[in-house]
């Protein structure tokens, strides 16, 4: 494995009986990066994570993790990773404190001043000596998060971190998530949240039915769903554009505009086009489309589900 | 694995199920040492059918009161034991940290011989206490009896003795517990460790003298049940003693139809061993899901 990856799947493939849950995942995700996971449900995205984190024996295929290979050394590679699991894995009848004390004693860390870091890190200071049981949804995640930093991992396994969050606290939790990539920890994040992925993330993959259907730096892949808007008085402008070749799509809106699915080096064809036709426009500009319309493209799906 | 057996005892010694298992081991001491024992003796006494109420007073008077004690804290314990390793295997799955156990690098091996050695650890200092409040009891019923207190009697245990009686019962103990650990880490469920545990006790108790009473092939699968290996080693700590009330309902008092001790001994261990190979072996294995998966 190059140093610059850290974590590679190789034909990671997970069989239920006849249902394949992961079929042949070849997954990247390299050093110091954000890398976004995203499906929509039953797509394999916990199934993954649970094998990326030894819960799961895979079916076939392999896994290395910083660099170790998961079949022979998984439990070597987990100690420099952090995990937040999605639902549970606290215990209620502890206060939070003592939960990231006990969890830190499970690895034989002792660290006082680090227990209180985390504590911070993830803002449970006001609330760290109440029990769990007490705690919000919200907090729960952010006593995970806490817990997972302990041990200052390399690479973070975050699934559905931003679960429960209000809107204030999922902006945090990005903000945290960027500083700790810009402090060289690669993260790995399932989430449905497709605005903060995009926004948190620097790199996505998509899965469907098990199968990696898209993976790629996030500004590519929503450049490459770039639409142009057009704006025309004359009616036959929509109909023109429809007979392009080049043109995937083009559809009147509810303002009167035409937006057309092609790439962004077309604006001046469109305009050519229309020219000869003696239709004059009043606007041409293009529109970056968004993660959540190049999800819903390539997965086939009406909305975004969890 | 010293800083893991640690954070099994943390995790257990602040749930109140812990306490309430040790009341109950006190209530039972109480109840054999005061009920079954002086107040049966303040009753039988003065009664000549009941010869002088001699096995109430070798059920509360030490040292005779040792071998009573053990002798229901091993039938009882078995089961508190039982309990205590069902809630403590089962709630690490239904509060999903078993899974973030693993997710920060323990390994299975680990995580359950951490968990086996903090359940024993947790097991060993309950049962402990338990006896030592059951000796106190003794002792003041002995002395509000007008009893003296000491170890120089006829036929009672001697001090050197008392360790090895200890040991004994507790050894009895360890295969159900093992059934219970077994039980839990196979089923994932409180209600399965501890209530099959409780099954098989009450079955076995019901099961082995009618076996006895079915001639040589039954007596030969009499042998190989649990209870009745552990009624040689509780007849072991009964050496030499007439009858005394107890709360474990088997035989092993004098005359008790009970298999060679060191035979018993092998038979248990063997118990042990295999429910231990099998819970490693299914959770060594096993997919750890969630409902989700």
């Amino acid at each position: 494995m190059s140093d610059d990856v850290v974590l590679r799947t190789r034909a990671l493939t997970k069989q239920y009986g006849a249902r394949l849950a992961v079929d042949a995942l070849d997954l990247e995700i390299r050093r110091g990066r954000v890398y976004g996971f995203l499906g929509p449900n039953g797509a394999g995205k916990t199934t993954t994570i649970a094998m990326l984190l030894g819960l799961l024996a895979p079916s076939s295929g392999g896994m290395e993790i910083l660099g170790h290979d998961a079949a022979s050394e998984h439990a070597t590679a987990l100690r420099r990773t952090g995990a937040v699991l999605d639902g549970l894995g606290y215990f209620p009848h502890l206060t939070g404190r003592d939960n990231v004390r006990l969890w830190a004693r499970l690895n034989g860390m002792r660290d006082a001043a680090r227990i209180d870091a985390v504590i911070e890190i993830a803002r449970l200071s006001g609330r760290a000596d109440d029990k769990v049981r007490d705690y919000s949804l919200g907090m729960k995640q952010r006593l995970a998060v806490a817990v997972a930093l302990l041990e200052d991992p390399e690479l973070l396994i975050l699934d559905e971190p931003t679960n429960g969050l209000d809107p204030a606290g999922i902006r945090e939790f990005r903000q945290l998530i960027r500083q700790l990539a810009a402090d060289g920890k690669t993260v790995f994040v399932s989430s449905h949240l497709l605005s903060e992925v995009q926004q948190m993330c620097d790199d996505v993959g998509i899965v469907k039915h098990g199968k990696l259907i898209a993976q790629g730096e996030v500004t590519t892949l929503v450049q490459s769903g770039t639409r142009l808007v057009v704006r025309a008085t004359d009616p036959r402008a929509l109909a023109v554009l429809k007979q392009q070749q080049w043109v995937a799509a083009a559809t009147l809106e509810d303002d009167g505009t035409i937006s057309v699915e092609a790439p962004a080096d077309k604006a001046s064809d469109i305009s050519r086009v229309l020219a000869g036709e003696g239709i004059w426009l009043s606007e041409l500009r293009a529109q970056d489309g968004s993660l959540e319309e190049f999800f819903l493209d390539v997965t086939g799906e009406e909305t975004v589900g969890a | 694995m010293p800083d893991m057996i640690a954070a099994e005892i943390m995790k257990v010694r602040t749930r109140w199920l812990l306490y309430v298992l040790f009341l109950v081991g006190v209530a039972g001491a109480a109840a054999q040492v005061w009920l079954f024992g002086y107040v049966a003796w303040l009753t039988e006494r003065n009664d000549s059918e009941f010869e002088y109420g001699i096995s109430s007073r070798l059920t509360f008077s030490f040292p005779y009161s040792l071998s009573a004690l053990l002798d229901t804290g091993q039938f009882w314990g078995a089961l508190l034991v039982a309990v205590l390793t069902a809630s403590m295997v089962a709630t690490d799955h239904s509060w999903g940290t078993v899974r973030l156990a693993l997710a920060r690098g323990q390994t299975r091996n680990q995580y359950l011989t951490a968990k086996l050695l903090g359940i024993v650890a947790v097991s060993v200092v309950m049962m402990l206490a338990v006896f030592a409040i059951g000796v106190v009891f003794s002792l003041v019923a002995t002395a509000v009896a007008g009893e003296s207190i000491t170890f120089d009697t006829r036929n009672g245990p001697s001090a050197a003795e008392v360790p090895l009686m200890v040991l004994r019962a507790a050894y009895a103990i360890v295969p159900y517990g093992m059934l219970a650990f077994c039980l839990t880490v196979v089923g994932r469920s409180t209600a399965l460790g501890a209530t099959g545990t409780l099954i098989y006790i009450i079955a076995e108790s019901i099961v082995a003298p009618l076996l006895g009473a079915l001639g040589s092939t039954g007596e030969a699968f009499q042998s190989l049940i649990i209870g009745y290996n552990a009624s040689a080693l509780i007849a072991a700590n009964r050496s030499g003693l007439l009858e005394q009330n107890t709360l474990a309902f088997r035989e092993s008092g004098p005359g008790a139809d009970v298999p060679d001790v060191w035979v018993a001994t092998l038979v248990l261990a063997a118990y042990s061993l295999i429910f231990l190979a099998i819970s490693f072996q299914v959770f060594r294995t096993r997919d750890v899901r969630t409902t989700q998966e």
